[in-house]
């Protein structure tokens, strides 16, 4: 049984005034994370993957189809607890200090004090925050809210991590840490979603990723796949493999033979 | 459940004791406190309810603070924000968010209305050093506790009608907009009814007004029930029945209110 299953998500959102208008996030979106796997997903903007994410967080609720985690519905706030989310452009409570947070954190998981303390001086050693214990959020740069927020959906050890752009707003020093704390997950056995505009970051660390756009998974592919297999209609440059099938795919609407239907046939 | 509910609580009251704008008020409501003994010896017949009237005029300004600023900053913004993704992305569901924060913000007015009933008995205490005990003959230390008390039940009734303008509108402006309207309306609306019930031989209106002022007695919050002001200031005997019935009427209208929030906030995508 797949850690994660979406099938057939479709979202569409009003907007406007009386929000009569629609606009289509996820058109017949199916996905399947198997335990243990590091799924990363690229798309351009407004393809939808951050709505996927919070259809599996349970933040937006699906137009139709289903969302499972760990065949818990996706709706229900349990499976929350065995869940890490970092949110895009997390936002942690300003006046309160990142220590607070985890505290917090780790009473609603009902852990002993003891782990607590700890365990929050590990995750803040782990994303080097040890001396922003006790500082205010709000005296936080970017990069440092990013850490801490990450340091947040760790704190419980969850099984799997849902992470929308973890790497946004990090400088290289921060974005190395963060790819080495996945890689770090990855090896502990965790399932990792993950979407991301860094192609090659996701190529780096990713077991499979899949390419959306316009609302739907067009493509699935593996890091090994990518490096045999490129599509003749790709544009030469001096793009990645990753960079190239992702442009053929979205920019031309083409879809690699071999890997078309694979997100469809979930 | 109830732990959950607690530590939701607890990390709202954490949050909303660090808002500047609290201890603002605090130090607004104590100076008034102050103000009271130093005005009183100017009306020396009325010292006693010069002191209570400024005094309690403090604890509603301390009360109002929590719907107006805190609540609809904590949740309106929550959402604005997406600090709401920090609670919601834990084993949290959006219920027991709405009652969890609802709880926390209770906290937050029951200290800062407990510590202004302190510095109004400091007050009296200070009045009846100061002036002779003539003055002060229709004090009754209970009737002022029930008058504070109301003023609290009032405040969490006003909490919740904020808690729900900020579950269902997309802005903080719109939400305190919302709420103050609610509050004016709530303030009024009893003494409206009254005028037209009383004025109904003299006055020649429909009788689908009356129908939609003694519907919106019910719709909106009466304020006016939680109002012992007069009686303490007084020293008047309040009435159990009266107290009795804006209890289970500010509770049942809080309870409403919150049950209406969840309804709806479990509705909304936080896109």
């Amino acid at each position: 049984m797949p850690a994660i299953l979406c099938h057939a998500l479709s979202k569409t959102y009003g907007h406007g005034f009386w929000r009569l208008q629609r606009k289509v996030a996820l058109a017949n979106f199916s996905l399947a994370v198997a335990r243990g796997e590091v799924f990363g997903i690229v798309g351009p903007n407004g393809a939808g993957k951050s709505t996927a994410l919070k259809i599996l967080m349970g933040l937006v609720r699906p137009t139709s189809g289903s969302a499972q985690i760990l065949t818990m519905p996706a709706s229900d706030p349990a499976c929350h607890a065995h869940l890490g989310y970092l949110p895009e452009n997390p936002s942690l409570y300003k006046k309160l200090t990142i220590s607070e947070h985890l505290h917090f954190a780790g009473q609603l998981a009902q852990m002993p004090s003891k782990v607590i303390r700890s365990r929050t001086a590990e995750l803040l050693a782990l994303v080097d925050l040890s001396l922003a214990a006790h500082i205010p959020i709000q005296r936080f740069s970017k990069g440092m809210t990013q850490r801490a927020a990450l340091a947040y959906a760790l704190f419980t050890d969850p099984e799997i991590l849902i992470l929308d752009e973890p790497m946004s707003g990090l400088d290289p020093l921060g974005r190395q840490l963060v790819l080495e704390i996945i890689r770090h997950c990855h090896n502990q056995g965790k399932t990792i979603l993950f979407c991301s505009h860094i192609l090659t970051d996701v190529e780096r660390i990713c077991s499979r990723i899949g390419i959306m756009h316009q609302g739907k998974l067009v493509a699935q592919t593996t890091p090994a796949e990518l490096a045999q297999q490129l599509p003749a209609s790709a544009p030469a440059s001096s793009a990645t493999p990753l960079e190239r099938l992702f442009l053929a795919t979205v920019q031309k609407g083409v879809v690699p033979a071999g890997e078309q239907g694979e997100g469809h046939a979930l | 459940m109830l732990f959950k509910l607690w530590q939701v609580a607890l990390f709202t009251y954490r949050e909303s004791l660090r808002q500047r704008i609290v201890y603002g008020v605090l130090i607004c409501a104590a100076l008034l406190i102050l103000f009271s003994l130093m005005f009183s010896g100017w009306f020396m017949r009325d010292i006693l309810k010069i002191i209570l009237d400024l005094c309690l005029a403090a604890v509603s300004l301390g009360g109002l603070l929590v719907p107006f600023f805190v609540a609809i900053n904590l949740v309106a913004g929550d959402i604005d924000q997406k600090t709401i993704f920090t609670i919601l992305s834990r084993p949290v569901g959006r219920g027991l968010y709405i009652v969890g924060k609802f709880c926390g913000l209770a906290l937050l007015a029951c200290t800062i209305i407990g510590i202004l009933t302190l510095a109004t008995l400091a007050a009296l205490w200070g009045a009846a050093l100061i002036f002779d005990p003539f003055f002060l003959r229709n004090l009754s230390i209970n009737a002022i506790l029930v008058a504070i008390a109301m003023k609290a039940l009032a405040t969490l009734v006003l909490i919740a009608v904020a808690m729900l303008w900020s579950t269902v509108t997309t802005s903080t402006f719109l939400a305190t907009l919302l709420t103050l309207c609610s509050y004016i309306i709530g303030q009024s609306v009893e003494s409206v009814v009254r005028f037209l019930v009383l004025q109904q031989n003299q006055l020649d209106y429909s009788p689908l007004l009356r129908l939609v002022a003694e519907a919106s007695l019910y719709v909106f919050p009466n304020l006016a029930a939680f109002n012992f002001q007069h009686q303490a200031a007084h020293g008047l005997a309040i009435a159990p029945g009266e107290v009795l019935f804006a209890l289970v009427y500010g509770l049942s209208y809080t309870a409403g209110l919150l049950i209406l929030a969840v309804l709806l906030f479990s509705r909304r995508d936080l896109s």
